[in-house]
C-alpha cells in the first residue's frame, strides 16, 4: 500500500536530482577554461524500490518505484592518459631544455660569421703572413700583437659565455627544485585532503583534478611514477620517493646531483639541466680549451731550413745546439711543443741575438693570454731565425723571416690534439679541422635535440588532446545537457502539479455531498 | 572513433597550427634577410662544415694574393733596378772600347776615367738600391746596404764584403714558399769572382789612370763575361715573374671556385624562398580567418 503523498515524494527527488544535474552542468560550464579541470556528472540511478507494504505479505504488485536519487558525482577521466602523458611529458622537458642550451651554445660560437673564433684565428695567422713580408720593421709585429690579442679575447669571451651558461643552468636547477619542493608540498596536502573528504563519502573532484594538474606540471620536470593507494598518490622519481600519502621528502641540490649519478634522475627538466651543463657546455668548454692549449703548446712537427742558426743551448730532439752546430746544415725536421715551443727557437727583434720566449701564456680559455711582455713589447716577437758572425759579433739578420713564415705555416699544420676520452688515440688535425668538427658537432647535436623535442611535443600535445577529449567541458555538450536536465525538472515540476490537482480533488472536493 | 571534440582542443589545435606557420614563416623570414639558408650549425650541420672551410680557405687565398702582389712589386723593382745596372754595364763596355784604342790622348782617357768613376756610383747607387726600406741585393740582410758608399777612388777592395746569401721567400700558397729576391753577388759578382763589377771598375779606372791600353784592353773581356752573367740572372728574374704571374691566375680561379662553392653551401635560394614564404603566408592568412569563423560559434548561440 502505498503512502498518499507518494507521488510528491517521487516528484520531489525527481527535482532535487534534476537541480543537481543543472548545477553540476552549471558547475562544468564555469570550468570550461579551467586547466586540468575533467568535466563531472552526476550518476542518477532510480530508488530503491519499495516492497508494498502490507500485514502480512500483499498480493497486490510490489517493487514500487521510488523515483530518482544520485549517488555520486563523478569527474570523467581516463587513468591510462594521464600515466601516458605523463609518460611523454617527461621527455619533452628533457629535451626541451636540452634544445633550448644547444641554441644557446650557438649563439656563443657564432657561427657562420665573420667574427667568431675561426675568423680571429684565421686573421692572427695572416697577420703572421703579413709579418713575413717585412720582418725587419715594427709595425708588422704591432698588427700580429693585435691580432693575437683579439685571438685570445676571442677565446676568454667564448669560455666566459659558457662559465655563464654553466652558472645559469645551476641557478636554473636551484630554482627549479624549489618549484619541484612546492608542488610536492601542495600533493600531499591535497592528498591529505582528499582522504579526509572521501572519507565521510562524498568525491573530492575538485580537488582529484587539482592534485592531477600538479603531478601533470611535476612529470615535466622530473620523471615520476604515480601510484594510487588509499592514503593518495604516492610519487617516486626512480628510487628516489617524493611523496607518500601526506608525507613530502623535498629535494635538495645533493639529492639531485645523487640522483642523476644513479640514474634516479633520467628525465625531465632538472635532467636535461644537468645534462645541458655537465655534457654539452663542459664538453665545449674542454674543446675550447684543449684548442688553445694545443694551439700554445700541442706537438707539432715543423721543418726548420738549413741555414738557419739556433739560439745557444737549444735543446731539439736530444741534441744541445752550441757553437758552430747552432747553424744548421741540412733541413731539420723536428717536433716542437705549439706556437710557444717554435717561437722559442726565434730571435728578439734586436740586434743582439736572444732567444725569444713564450708567445701565450695560460692554458684554458679563460687564462689564455698574449704573453705580457709581448704585450708590452712587441719587439719580442720572433720573426728571425738567423744570426751572422761568431762570438761577441754575432749579430740577428732581421731580414730573415723563417719563424714568421714557419709560424704563418701552422695553419697547415696538423696538431696533436689530446683525446677527450683518456685510453683513445689523440687526434692528428689542423686547428681549423678542429674547431669545424666542434661546430659540426654542435650542430648535429642541437639539429637532434630539435627534432626530438619537436617529435615529444607533439607526442605529448597528441595525448593531451586525447585526454581533453575526454575530460574537457564540451560547451555543446554540457547545453544539450542543460537543456535536458531543464526539461525533466520541467516535467518533474509539471508531475508535481499533477498530483497536487488530484490530491486537491480529494482533500477539498470529495466527501462535500450536499453540503 | 567516437571521439568528443571540446572548443578548448579546438583552440588550443588552432594555436598549435597558428604557432607551427609563424615559425616557417619565421625560418623563411630569416633565410630572406640574411639571404643565407646556412644561419647557425644545426640548420645543415654537414654543410656548415663546408661553408667553414670555404670560408678559411678564401682568407687564406686572398692572403696570398696579397703576397704574391707583394713578390710582383718586388720582383718589378728588381727588374727596374736591373735594366738600370744594364745600361750602366752597356755604357762601361763602350768606355772600356774607347779606352782601348791606343791613339788617345792622355786627356781623353782622363774624361773617360771620370766618367768611370761617375758610372762606379751609379752601380753603387744600384747596388744598394731599397725597396719599401730594405736592401734589395743584400739577402736576408736587407737592413743594411751591401756596397760601401765611398768614391772609386777610395774603394778598397779587400774590405769588400760579399753580399748576404740568404733567400727572401714569400707564401703564395698553401705550404708554397718562393724566393723573391737576387742576390747581391749574381748580379754583381762575389768578392772573390775576377769579373766582380768593383774589380772591373777599380782596375779599369787605374788602368784608364795610367792610359795602360792593354790593361783597359784585356778588362773588356770581363765586362762581357760578367754582363753574360748579369743577364742571366736578369733572365731568371724574368722567370720568376713568369712563375708568379700563374700564380696569381691559379689563385684568381682558386678565388672564384671557392666562391662558388660557398654560395652553393651557404646561400639561399632567393626564389624558393620567396615562393615559399609566400605560400606560408597564404596558409597563415587562411588559417587565421578560418580560426576567427570556427572558434566563436557554439551551441549556445543557437538556443534561445
Amino acid at each position: 500500500m502505498r503512502s498518499t503523498f507518494h507521488s510528491l515524494e517521487i516528484s520531489k527527488r525527481a527535482l532535487f536530482t534534476q537541480q543537481a544535474a543543472l548545477s553540476t552542468t552549471g558547475h562544468n560550464i564555469a570550468n570550461a577554461n579551467t586547466e586540468g579541470y575533467s568535466r563531472q556528472v552526476v550518476n542518477m540511478k532510480a530508488a530503491r524500490p519499495i516492497e508494498a507494504v502490507g500485514l502480512s505479505h500483499s498480493t497486490a504488485p510490489g517493487q514500487l518505484g521510488m523515483g530518482v536519487e544520485f549517488d555520486s558525482i563523478t569527474r570523467i577521466r581516463e587513468k591510462f592518459l594521464d600515466d601516458q602523458f605523463r609518460n611523454e611529458n617527461k621527455s619533452l622537458g628533457s629535451w626541451s631544455v636540452r634544445q633550448d642550451t644547444l641554441e644557446k651554445l650557438e649563439t656563443i660560437i657564432a657561427e657562420p660569421s665573420e667574427t667568431g673564433i675561426r675568423t680571429v684565428v684565421n686573421n692572427f695567422f695572416k697577420a703572421w703572413s703579413d709579418l713575413s713580408k717585412d720582418p725587419e720593421k715594427t709595425d708588422g709585429r704591432k698588427i700580429v700583437r693585435e691580432a693575437a690579442m683579439a685571438m685570445a679575447d676571442a677565446f676568454n669571451t667564448t669560455s666566459r659565455q659558457l662559465e655563464d651558461l654553466k652558472g645559469d643552468l645551476t641557478a636554473n636547477i636551484n630554482v627549479t627544485i624549489s618549484q619541484v619542493n612546492t608542488q610536492i608540498d601542495s600533493i600531499s596536502r591535497l592528498n591529505a585532503e582528499i582522504q579526509r573528504v572521501e572519507g565521510l563519502g562524498d568525491n573530492a573532484n575538485d580537488l582529484r583534478d587539482q592534485r592531477d594538474l600538479l603531478t601533470d606540471q611535476l612529470s615535466k620536470i622530473v620523471n615520476i611514477q604515480v601510484q594510487d593507494s588509499p592514503q593518495g598518490y604516492t610519487i617516486t622519481m626512480g628510487s628516489v620517493a617524493l611523496v607518500e600519502g601526506a608525507q613530502a621528502t623535498p629535494l635538495t641540490a645533493d639529492s639531485v646531483s645523487a640522483a642523476y649519478g644513479s640514474g634516479a634522475l633520467n628525465n625531465g627538466e632538472i635532467h636535461g639541466m644537468i645534462l645541458s651543463r655537465d655534457k654539452y657546455v663542459a664538453d665545449y668548454q674542454n674543446q675550447i680549451d684543449t684548442l688553445v692549449n694545443t694551439i700554445a703548446n700541442g706537438e707539432i712537427e715543423v721543418t726548420i731550413p738549413k741555414g738557419s742558426v739556433l739560439p745557444n743551448n737549444t735543446v731539439l730532439g736530444n741534441k744541445t745546439y752550441t757553437g758552430a752546430d747552432r747553424e744548421l746544415k741540412e733541413d731539420l725536421t723536428v717536433k716542437v711543443n705549439g706556437l710557444n715551443g717554435l717561437h722559442k727557437l726565434g730571435y728578439i727583434f734586436s740586434d743582439t741575438p736572444t732567444a725569444a720566449g713564450d708567445f701565450f701564456t695560460g692554458t684554458t680559455g679563460t687564462t689564455f693570454q698574449v704573453n705580457p711582455d709581448i704585450v708590452n713589447n712587441p719587439n719580442l716577437i720572433a720573426t728571425s731565425l738567423r744570426t751572422t758572425g761568431t762570438g761577441t759579433s754575432d749579430t740577428v739578420i732581421k731580414g730573415n723571416n723563417t719563424m714568421a713564415l714557419l709560424i704563418s705555416g701552422l695553419t697547415n699544420t696538423k696538431f696533436t690534439f689530446p683525446a677527450a676520452v683518456a685510453g683513445t688515440p689523440d687526434t692528428k688535425a689542423t686547428m681549423d679541422d678542429f674547431f669545424r668538427s666542434t661546430v659540426g658537432q654542435l650542430g648535429v647535436q642541437t639539429q637532434e635535440a630539435t627534432r626530438q623535442a619537436g617529435n615529444q611535443k607533439v607526442l605529448t600535445d597528441q595525448v593531451d588532446s586525447r585526454r581533453q577529449s575526454v575530460s574537457q567541458v564540451s560547451l555543446d555538450e554540457e547545453m544539450s545537457n542543460m537543456i535536458k536536465f531543464q526539461h525533466a525538472y520541467n516535467a518533474a515540476a509539471r508531475a508535481m502539479t499533477t498530483f497536487d490537482e488530484m490530491l486537491d480533488k480529494v482533500i477539498n472536493s470529495m466527501g462535500v455531498v450536499g453540503r | 572513433m567516437p571521439y568528443r571534440v571540446t572548443q578548448g582542443m579546438m583552440s588550443s589545435q588552432l594555436m598549435r597550427n597558428l604557432n607551427a606557420n609563424l615559425h616557417r614563416m619565421d625560418k623563411w623570414q630569416n633565410q630572406m634577410s640574411t639571404g643565407r639558408k646556412i644561419n647557425a650549425p644545426s640548420d645543415d650541420p654537414v654543410g656548415i662544415t663546408f661553408s667553414m672551410r670555404y670560408r678559411s680557405e678564401l682568407t687564406a687565398n686572398d692572403q696570398y694574393q696579397r703576397n704574391v702582389d707583394s713578390a710582383v712589386s718586388w720582383l718589378d723593382y728588381t727588374d727596374t733596378t736591373m735594366n738600370q745596372a744594364g745600361s750602366v754595364l752597356q755604357r762601361l763596355r763602350e768606355l772600356a772600347v774607347n779606352g782601348s784604342n791606343g791613339t788617345n790622348p792622355d786627356t781623353a782617357m782622363k774624361s773617360i776615367q771620370s766618367e768611370v768613376g761617375e758610372l762606379y756610383n751609379q752601380m753603387i747607387d744600384i747596388a744598394n738600391s731599397t725597396f719599401n726600406g730594405k736592401a734589395v741585393f743584400n739577402g736576408q740582410n736587407t737592413t743594411q746596404a751591401p756596397y760601401p758608399k765611398t768614391g772609386i777612388a777610395d774603394l778598397d777592395l779587400s774590405t769588400l764584403k760579399p753580399a748576404d746569401s740568404g733567400e727572401i721567400k714569400y707564401e703564395v700558397g698553401a705550404g708554397i714558399k718562393m724566393p723573391i729576391n737576387v742576390n747581391g753577388n749574381e748580379v754583381f759578382g762575389g768578392t772573390t769572382e775576377t769579373d766582380s763589377i768593383f774589380q772591373i771598375f777599380k782596375e779599369l779606372h787605374t788602368a784608364l789612370g795610367s792610359s795602360d791600353y792593354s790593361a783597359v784592353s784585356s778588362l773588356i773581356g770581363k765586362i762581357d763575361s760578367r754582363n753574360d752573367k748579369f743577364l742571366e740572372t736578369r733572365s731568371q728574374v724574368g722567370a720568376r715573374m713568369n712563375r708568379i704571374d700563374l700564380i696569381q691566375g691559379r689563385l684568381a680561379d682558386i678565388n672564384i671556385n671557392l666562391q662558388s662553392l660557398q654560395s652553393k653551401t651557404e646561400d639561399a635560394d632567393m626564389a624558393e624562398v620567396i615562393t615559399n614564404m609566400k605560400m606560408d603566408e597564404n596558409v597563415y592568412q587562411a588559417s587565421l580567418s578560418v580560426g576567427s569563423k570556427l572558434i566563436q560559434p557554439s551551441l549556445v548561440d543557437f538556443l534561445r
